[in-house]
């Protein structure tokens, strides 16, 4: 692992997770540092959705740990987690449709006072000017940009530490997905969170993430600097099936887990 | 006995044998159907009026108003009460049973009774109103002395005699491969009909049949009791029979009976017995209690019931060698059905199974499908991949004829198949596998095997009732080929397991046998290794590349590239609806079109 | 024609009554996806709560909040004690619904054990006419008719302008998310049967107030018409309940002007199966629609 990586606060050590008794992903580990973007690619398939899930509390963790910061988090609600400063914005079912973008934002709120909501719905309109003009519509009215913009938005109201994003750039316009990624996501990691990011599109995220793991059949592939990993030869060839064994390649398939 | 022991004895006998029918009717509908009938008592109501008014004088010149009066003979008003039931079962059936969500088919149904007993209640002059019809004659009144204790044990036989015929009918059904049908029905609608069993023919069916036995039971009690008003046939009735069947054992005709002797029957008795107490009404309410306490009851503790769905097991082929001599050498030393068995030599060496030209599909404007070709040739396992929405499920599904095409021709050796639905594409030997389970897990491996197959003597209601006779060369003959098949696939030993507790790989595998069983002749696969243990995926590769090397056409969508890799030549990448690529893997990863789909999204 | 200003004016104080119910048994489907069949039961319960204390010499007023009280325990209890149970052990809907069907048994027997099969009825002070136009009420409807519309007002306000209303319509739109958010549902859920519960016993001694007599098996003829009410609206939906009942309301009392008082009921079953022959797909379909509300 670089010695420049920072110190790292989400840790998945380990996790492995699944929907049945087989499980979906196996021991597989990742770390993000707070400031810092860490994309998750892989072919479809690969476990990255679950993953996620996994580390928010939706499904189980049946081994394995999840820390956040030096505490251990495994197999915490949802709720609870969301209460530690975890934003998870799931690809699906990632707002209230039938709610307004106000009743969105409060719900993102949830855990403020009532004061609270209030600035900090203005806070977050700052930084989203187009959804300060339409807070009285009903969630299901936005088109697809302005939707992913409302259920980022909705998870930045608790003002997490830690943002999670499972492929936010699905059914967006290329152009769509590349100022989501370069202008907001990238400012939410220069603003100090910590950003764990699922994407389909790989070569997207790798352009703005620190640090990139490559997630195949469920493990831990390759994973590495953007710059390097899209250098080397066997990184395409993970995407299609070629290289095996996870253990491959120089990086290490697990961070050092301090 | 005194005389009035008798009578009790001989009422008690034809209450046990009324209930025991409605408690079996409602068997073949909830136990084996999954029919979730909350109006069934209306359906033995309507054979007691029914009965009642066959067989009554003409209403002028009595106290009773009421419709019919023919004074029909016995057994005219017995079949009258069994008909009445069935008839009412088709206008209520088509109304709720064909496109109602099941839980709101229980309310719909839950709401018709009650609102049928207050339309009686009020219609005076249909059938005498809310104080019902009385002095209804008994059956052979006239013709023998009916107030003769030896007429109650005729009253007794008489009932005994419709149960046991009503046994044996149901007995046929349910242990038939028409009960097979039902009962793959009750467990997956969907996959049941993918199969192509007519759904709402199968539920209408069911509710008919239901029907008439709940009629001929009513028929059979107000012969008995003479009266028949409203507040005998309240919605609470149904929920007794429900109890009954919950507490005897659902899918078990022996559990139904159970059922009725032990709840209606032994449990409202026993009551007789105890000293009374309470304000008067106590007694009777603490007994409904009960019943609603033993159905939550037993649905916590022992859904199955008393006496649960019986496991059907097969008999063992008896002839020795069959089952030691061959499995010697894994999965390709079992004897193959050889290379005509998956639908013989093609028309001509040169032309593909089948073939696609210009396949699109539109949703809404879009095109998730966009012109695609493509040719599967016996003998080649073609594979499918490409991104996340790329289009694969869907151009599978068009091919199957799961999905309708929008543009563009099948041929299935050079039939033009466009147009099929998809259970006769099944049947022309075009057969398709689903990406998520669906296996019926109340049934064994074996019968999952075996509810696949179409045509089956056995699996019509005529064919059911005529008996084993009729169906079972049919059964012994499929039995032996999805042995063949079990054996080949290495899960000989799950054979009489259900499905249900098969693991996720046996599961696929099971799904993958379950077509072959229609002799397919060009096998479509969704995704076959997803949610599979490693170490079971090496058995399904080695499966299909067994039955490639046979001669079967084999396309497969696969996320795990890998075993593309090693299975799949040509492979075919699809991206936004269209085909980006076509060869050989290693030709593939060279292409940069197709690295670009995969990596940049 | 005054015999139909006069059925439209006990239309609207059926209306009333119906809205109330059905306002509250959409709302426990719509969140909690049960269709809970006990809920006519509940409401004929809370009746004869309010009917202890009316005997008592409790003013009927007074009775109907101790009724709401009795309604919202008893329904939180049912669902405690029944409903969830087999709801985290994942049993299907219809088992669910036989469930609740058991439920309602209990219920009403334990019920009918109490307090016996014959009608009773509140005393309520003397009824003053009042007449407008064709419309002849008695003021007892026209206070039926407020509490009504004050429920409904309340209801209107819980899910529009509280947090908690809110979070209720955002654990029916989507519970997962919703916990993501930090909601705890498992006590948003909870408070949906006090509230829901409250509403049902309101209703069942509204409607009791509002018929001469009532007795313990009226329970399953309340159910029936509230279930063709939240049909009509689109389950789930609470101002489709309200229009629901409007409609079920004015049609019951017109059509018994029309043709026969006996076919009240008639015409709600007509309309039931007109619904479910004309749109099935929309009958009952809009799971979690209880937030398009707002």
């Amino acid at each position: 692992m670089p010695a420049d990586r920072p110190a790292p606060y989400l840790v998945a050590d380990r996790v492995t997770a699944g929907y049945g008794p087989v499980p979906v992903i196996r021991d597989v580990s990742l770390s993000v540092a707070t400031g810092e973007i860490v994309a998750v690619i892989g072919p479809n398939g690969a476990g990255k959705s679950t993953l996620l899930k996994a580390l928010v509390g939706i499904l189980r963790v049946s081994g394995g740990s999840v820390r956040l910061g030096p505490d251990d988090v495994t197999n915490f609600a949802p709720e609870a987690l969301a209460g530690r400063g975890v934003g998870y914005v799931p690809q699906v079912g990632d707002i209230f449709e039938p709610l307004t973008v106000h009743e969105n934002l409060e719900m993102g709120g949830f855990l403020l006072t009532r004061a609270a909501v209030a600035r900090r719905i203005d806070e977050v309109c700052a930084v989203f000017p187009r959804l300060g003009g339409m807070l009285r519509r009903r969630a299901d009215k936005l088109s697809g940009g302005e939707r992913k913009m409302l259920a980022i938005a909705r998870v930045l109201m608790l003002d997490p530490r830690v943002l999670i994003l499972d492929e936010p750039t699905a059914n967006l316009s290329p152009q769509l997905a590349d100022a989501l990624l370069r202008e907001r996501i990238r400012g939410l990691a220069a603003g100090g969170k910590a950003v764990l990011l699922v994407e389909q599109r790989a070569r997207a995220a790798m352009q703005i993430a620190d640090w990139t793991v490559v997630l195949v059949s469920g493990a831990n592939r390759l994973e590495g600097r953007p710059a390097e990993l899209l250098g080397r030869p066997d990184f395409e060839a993970s995407f299609l099936g070629a290289a095996a064994g996870p253990a491959q390649g120089a990086a290490p398939a697990r961070p050092a887990v301090p | 006995m005194t005389a009035g022991e008798i009578y009790y004895a001989t009422t008690l006998l034809v209450y046990a044998g009324v209930d025991a029918m409605a408690c079996i009717a409602l068997n073949l509908q909830f136990g084996v159907s999954g029919l979730v009938n909350f109006g069934f008592i209306i359906f033995q109501a309507a054979g007691a009026y029914a009965a009642a008014v066959m067989s009554m004088p003409p209403a002028a010149g009595t106290f009773q108003q009421y419709v019919g009066g023919w004074g029909l003979p016995f057994p005219l008003p017995w079949l009258g009460g069994a008909a009445a039931g069935g008839l009412l079962a088709i206008p209520v059936g088509l109304v709720v049973l064909r496109r109602l969500r099941t839980d709101y088919q229980a309310i719909a149904l839950l709401v018709i009774s009650v609102i049928a007993n207050t339309v009686i209640t009020n219609a005076r002059s249909f059938l005498n109103g809310a104080a019902g019809l009385a002095l209804v004659p008994p059956p052979l009144a006239g013709v023998i002395n009916t107030k003769t204790i030896g007429y109650q044990w005729l009253y007794v036989a008489l009932t005994v005699l419709g149960c046991a015929l009503v046994f044996v009918a149901a007995q046929r059904i349910v242990y038939s491969p028409y009960g097979r049908t039902l009962r793959a029905m009750r467990e997956r609608e969907l996959a049941a009909g993918a199969l192509g069993k007519n759904i709402v023919l199968l539920k209408m069916i069911m509710f008919v049949v239901g029907g008439v036995i709940a009629g001929l039971s009513g028929a059979i009690l107000v012969g008995y009791i003479g009266v028949w008003a409203p507040d005998t046939w309240l919605y609470p009735e149904t929920i007794v029979l429900f109890a009954a069947l919950i507490v005897g054992g659902r899918g078990n005709n022996l559990g139904a009976v159970l059922g009725a002797l032990l709840v209606p029957v032994a449990f409202e008795e026993a009551t007789r017995f105890i000293p009374q107490f309470g304000p008067p009404g106590f007694i009777p309410a603490m007994q409904r209690v009960a019943i609603g306490l033993l159905i939550v009851g037993f649905l916590w503790f022992r859904p199955s019931g008393t006496l649960p769905e019986r496991r059907r097991v097969f008999p063992k082929a008896r002839s020795g060698g069959g089952r030691e001599a061959p499995a010697t050498d894994g999965l390709r030393g079992v004897p193959a059905r050889a290379a005509d068995g998956w639908g013989g030599p093609p028309v001509a060496p040169s032309l593909p199974r089948l073939r696609a030209e210009n396949i699109e599909r539109h949703f809404e404007g879009l095109r998730a499908v966009d012109g695609v070709s493509l040719d599967l040739h016996p003998g080649r396992l073609t594979g499918l991949i490409g991104p996340n929405g790329a289009g694969k499920s869907t151009l599978l599904a068009v091919l199957a004829g799961t999905l309708p095409a929008s543009a563009g021709r099948i041929l299935l050796d050079g039939e033009d198949i466009t147009r099929l639905p998809a259970f006769r594409r099944a049947q022309r030997g075009l057969v398709r596998t689903f990406q998520l389970s669906s296996e019926f897990s109340q049934l064994t491996v074996l019968e999952n095997l075996l509810v696949a197959v179409p045509g089956h003597p056995g699996d019509t209601l005529a064919g059911a009732l005529r008996g084993r006779r009729a169906w079972w060369p049919e059964e012994t003959r499929l039995v032996e080929r999805a042995r063949g098949l079990l054996e080949r696939f290495r899960m000989t030993a799950a054979e009489s397991q259900y499905a249900g507790n098969l693991s996720g790989g046996q599961k696929r595998l099971l799904e993958i046998m379950r077509a072959l069983m229609l002799r397919p002749r060009v096998l479509l696969l969704d995704e076959p290794m997803a949610g599979v243990h490693p170490s079971v995926v090496d058995e399904i590769a080695a499966v299909l590349e067994s039955l490639r090397d046979e001669g079967l056409a084999i396309l497969m969508v696969e996320h795990e590239l890998a075993m593309v890799d090693r299975l799949c030549d040509p492979v075919i990448v699809m991206a936004q609806g269209r085909v980006i690529g076509r060869g050989s893997m290693t030709a593939l990863r060279g292409q940069r079109e197709v690295v670009e789909a995969y990596i940049a999204g | 024609m005054s015999i139909y200003a006069a059925a439209f004016g006990f239309g609207l104080v059926s209306a009333a009554v119906i809205s109330i119910a059905a306002v509250g048994f959409t709302m426990q489907f719509g969140i909690t996806n049960l269709i809970n069949l006990a809920y006519g039961e509940v409401m004929i319960s809370s009746a004869y709560a309010a009917y202890a204390l009316n005997q008592a010499g409790v003013n009927i007023w007074i009775g109907l909040v101790a009724a709401a009280a009795f309604g919202a325990v008893l329904s939180f209890v049912l669902n405690r004690l029944f409903y969830a149970p087999f709801q985290r052990r994942g049993t299907s809907l219809i088992g669910l619904v036989i469930v609740a069907l058991a439920a309602g048994l209990i219920v009403s027997n334990v019920l009918l054990a109490i307090v016996g099969p014959d009608s009773v009825s509140y005393t309520v002070a003397d009824a003053v006419v009042i007449r407008a136009g064709g419309l002849i009420l008695t003021w007892v409807q026209v206070v039926v008719f407020l509490v009504a519309a004050a429920a409904m007002a309340a209801v209107h306000t819980l899910l529009t302008f509280t947090r908690l209303g809110k979070a209720m319509r955002a654990t029916a739109a989507n519970p997962t998310l919703a916990r993501n958010c930090g909601i705890p549902t498992g006590r948003v859920i909870d408070l949906v049967w006090v509230i829901t519960g409250a509403l049902c016993g309101l209703a069942g001694t509204v409607a009791a107030i509002d018929s001469a007599s009532f007795r313990v098996s009226d329970g399953a003829t309340y159910l029936i018409v509230i279930l063709a009410a939240a049909v009509l609206g689109g389950a789930g939906q609470p101002y489709g309940a309200m229009l629901g009942a409007l409609l079920i309301g004015l049609m019951t009392e017109l059509s018994a002007a029309a043709l026969s008082p006996q076919y009240k009921e008639v015409v709600a079953f007509a309309v039931l199966v007109a619904v479910m022959i004309l749109r099935p797909q929309g009958l009952l379909s809009k799971i979690g629609a209880l937030g398009q509300a707002g």
